[in-house]
């Protein structure tokens, strides 16, 4: 860009530019030191320890510490992989990974395009109120969905159920369409499989519904128009107009979530730590359990190693796929 | 104090146009009525978008029914909450006994609710000043929301410390390393607490092993930390639509570096630093499972003493205090949330969210 030749407007302007600190190359990197130091003191370091403590055979915190633990090498990852329990708790992950991710994407597009359709009065207050639950901590709303799945006859949803009944045998409805309540939600596997998996879709819904009303909105609605012209129904104008807008972002959406659902650790531990009968572990909460309930660090540690594995492999996929570093290159 | 200000017309803003919605829903009925007797509108017309809105709003009362409930179970201290009526308290029986416990009994602000007020003491004092500071009137000292928000302090204080300045370096500066360490943020950005409980093992070995545990300033500090990534990315791209043109045209007009941070920079970076508030408040507030492993009871912030709450019963919760010590707990938060929805919404749907 500068040109040698002075008084020349490029060079006036190159002249501007030396003039401001932005040529000063490199003491940027101090303003960003303190951070990636605390970041990687707390949070990197950690993990490269945790990746030492699953090669050693230490069997609770004190072991680590005082040093009673001996390098056994890749001996804990061998055992994991003849672990039945470790095959359970990652076939559940994943189920459940794959299980809510659906669910959640379903629901949050029919969310969003109903409270981005013109037909909806106020729907600018009821997207408000829809991702409320977004501004509670989840420690609370947790609990709360704990106390909706309860295992009791008067819990909330199986009062609900209750309530159902009534109507459908007031109705004389056939046997077959009256439940059997009270339902164990939370002591039963599949029931409390599903429970988490209610749970965990109610916690990321609005996550999605916030990114994809704002790809809605992005869609012109001369669009909309134009195809309503060509004589295009509902159903056609869905997928030539509304999918191809929102396609991109709700894929970026599903690998954050999917990550994050990956790691899901509160609903398991508060609903029913995991159980019944360990069925339920969570990869995370049975790393936990491993190192706090049976005190077996090496192990835990090995499992909580696979875990990040995993997890890091996400991310890698989301800012290949998804574009999610797209602004670390420029300028 | 203008921040206070702005936020206090931002609330009032959102007051009037939430009073003014019924007026503006007669309005739209009005119309619509109108409509259907000059024969602009079909009923059939109106009679869908009715049906829509009506479906619209039964999808949010569906979806926000776990916390109808809650709020009204807050409001049943005495009543049996699971009986033979319903899910719902009568509401003849509301009152506010709960609160009354959570401020008067738990441990939420004074331990045990014995409710002291600070005094400076002059002469002693272990630091500079001459001055010391406790509490008097309490028998048993202060409680857990002191405790959080010692915590959250140091983690709001060390996370803008270290966010703000290298968020403005990652922006506008060019160094050594820089796509290296951006590129490594972005792959930690949504994975931060998560991926706290997974090194939770490592975390507590080293942790005693350095005497560490049992600290809330260190506490403090490792949620700063784990917030570090997400929101340096975000404060980062929002910095980014702030044109450089800007600050060079303060500089012709001859402010110095610190002049354009203060002057340029920061107060068009206003919405993004609310919302990196809030994030970086939310990691130090809501975080409960590494405070209880590595805190004594003696120093459990809020939201352990809410888990305890809710598991304390061997099988079951006292819900009526639980939801009011939760809602006390996560009110203030949820309160500055929905003031400043749009700018979470849009520091949400961040970076490459176009693409």
């Amino acid at each position: 860009m500068a040109s040698s030749q002075p008084g020349t407007a490029p060079s006036r302007l190159a002249s501007l530019r030396s003039a401001l600190p932005f040529s000063s190359r490199d003491w940027g990197l101090l303003l960003v030191a303190p951070g990636v130091l605390l970041f990687s003191s707390f949070m990197l370091y950690p993990i490269f320890y945790l990746f030492y403590i699953s090669l050693t055979d230490a069997t609770f915190a004190g072991s680590v510490i005082g040093g009673g633990a001996e390098l056994i090498g890749l001996a804990n990852y061998a055992q994991l992989i003849n672990d039945s329990q470790f095959w359970t708790s990652m076939t559940t992950t994943w189920l459940f990974v794959a299980v809510s991710l659906v669910v959640k994407v379903f629901l949050a597009v029919g969310i969003a395009l109903l409270l981005n359709h013109v037909r909806v009065a106020g729907r600018r207050y009821l997207r408000a109120a829809v991702i409320v639950p977004l501004g509670f901590p989840g420690i609370f709303t947790i609990t709360v969905w704990r106390g909706m799945f309860s295992d009791a006859r008067f819990g909330v949803f199986n009062t609900i159920l209750g309530r159902y009944n009534d109507v459908m045998a007031s109705l004389s409805a056939p046997q077959a369409l009256l439940l059997d309540v009270p339902i164990g939600f939370l002591s039963g596997r599949w029931e409390a499989f599903f429970a988490y998996v209610t749970a965990e879709v109610w916690l990321a819904y609005p996550f999605m519904v916030i990114i994809i009303v704002s790809a809605l909105q992005d869609v012109p609605r001369s669009l909309h128009e134009a195809a309503m012209v060509d004589g295009a129904g509902a159903l056609q104008r869905f997928r030539t107009v509304t999918l191809p807008a929102i396609k991109g972002p709700v894929l970026f959406a599903s690998i954050l979530t999917a990550a994050t659902s990956f790691q899901q650790f509160l609903i398991p531990w508060v609903f029913n730590q995991g159980g019944p009968n360990r069925q339920n572990e969570l990869i995370i909460v049975y790393g936990y359990r491993e190192a706090i309930t049976f005190n077996q660090f090496g192990l835990s540690a090995a499992i909580l190693i696979v875990a990040i594995a995993f997890v890091g492999l996400f991310m890698l996929v989301a800012v290949r796929f998804g574009g999610l570093a797209e602004g670390v290159g420029d300028e | 104090m203008s921040a206070v200000r702005s936020f206090a017309s931002l609330v009032a803003a959102k007051l009037v146009a939430l009073a003014t919605a019924p007026k503006r829903l007669v309005v739209t009925v009005q119309r619509a009525v109108y409509d259907v007797r000059t024969g602009k509108r079909s009923p059939w017309d109106v009679a869908k978008s009715v049906l829509m809105t009506l479906f619209g709003l039964a999808m949010v009362f569906v979806l926000l029914f776990p916390l109808f409930w809650i709020t009204t179970a807050s409001l049943a201290e005495g009543s049996r909450l699971f009986n033979t009526s319903g899910i719902f308290p009568h509401p003849s029986t509301y009152n506010l006994g709960a609160y009354r416990w959570v401020i008067f009994e738990s441990d939420f602000f004074f331990v045990g609710g014995d409710w002291g007020y600070p005094q400076i003491v002059v002469g002693g004092g272990g630091g500079l000043l001459p001055l010391g500071f406790r509490w008097a009137g309490t028998k048993t000292g202060p409680g857990a929301v002191f405790n959080s928000l010692y915590i959250v302090s140091v983690t709001l204080a060390a996370g803008f410390g270290m966010i703000v300045p290298a968020a403005y370096a990652f922006s506008r500066r060019r160094f050594v390393g820089r796509k290296r360490i951006l590129y490594g943020y972005v792959l930690f950005t949504q994975i931060g607490a998560g991926l706290s409980i997974a090194t939770l093992v490592a975390l507590y070995s080293l942790f005693s092993t350095y005497g560490l545990t049992n600290n809330l300033f260190i506490l403090g500090l490792f949620y700063a930390a784990s917030a570090i990534p997400f929101n340096t990315w975000l404060l980062k791209t929002y910095m980014d639509n702030i044109p450089v043109s800007y600050e060079e045209a303060a500089m012709v007009d001859g402010a110095s570096f610190l002049e354009t941070i203060r002057e340029v920079i920061l107060p068009l970076t206003k919405p993004g630093l609310a919302v990196v508030l809030i994030f970086v408040w939310l990691a130090g507030w809501n975080e409960f499972i590494i405070a209880q492993t590595l805190l004594r009871p003696e120093n459990y912030p809020l939201s352990v003493e809410l888990y305890n709450i809710a598991t304390e019963g061997r099988f079951s919760t006292p819900w009526t205090r639980f939801a009011a010590f939760a809602n006390l707990f996560a009110l203030p938060v949820a309160i500055v949330y929905l003031a400043a929805q749009r700018s979470v919404e849009d520091g949400l749907s961040f970076g490459g969210m176009e693409g």
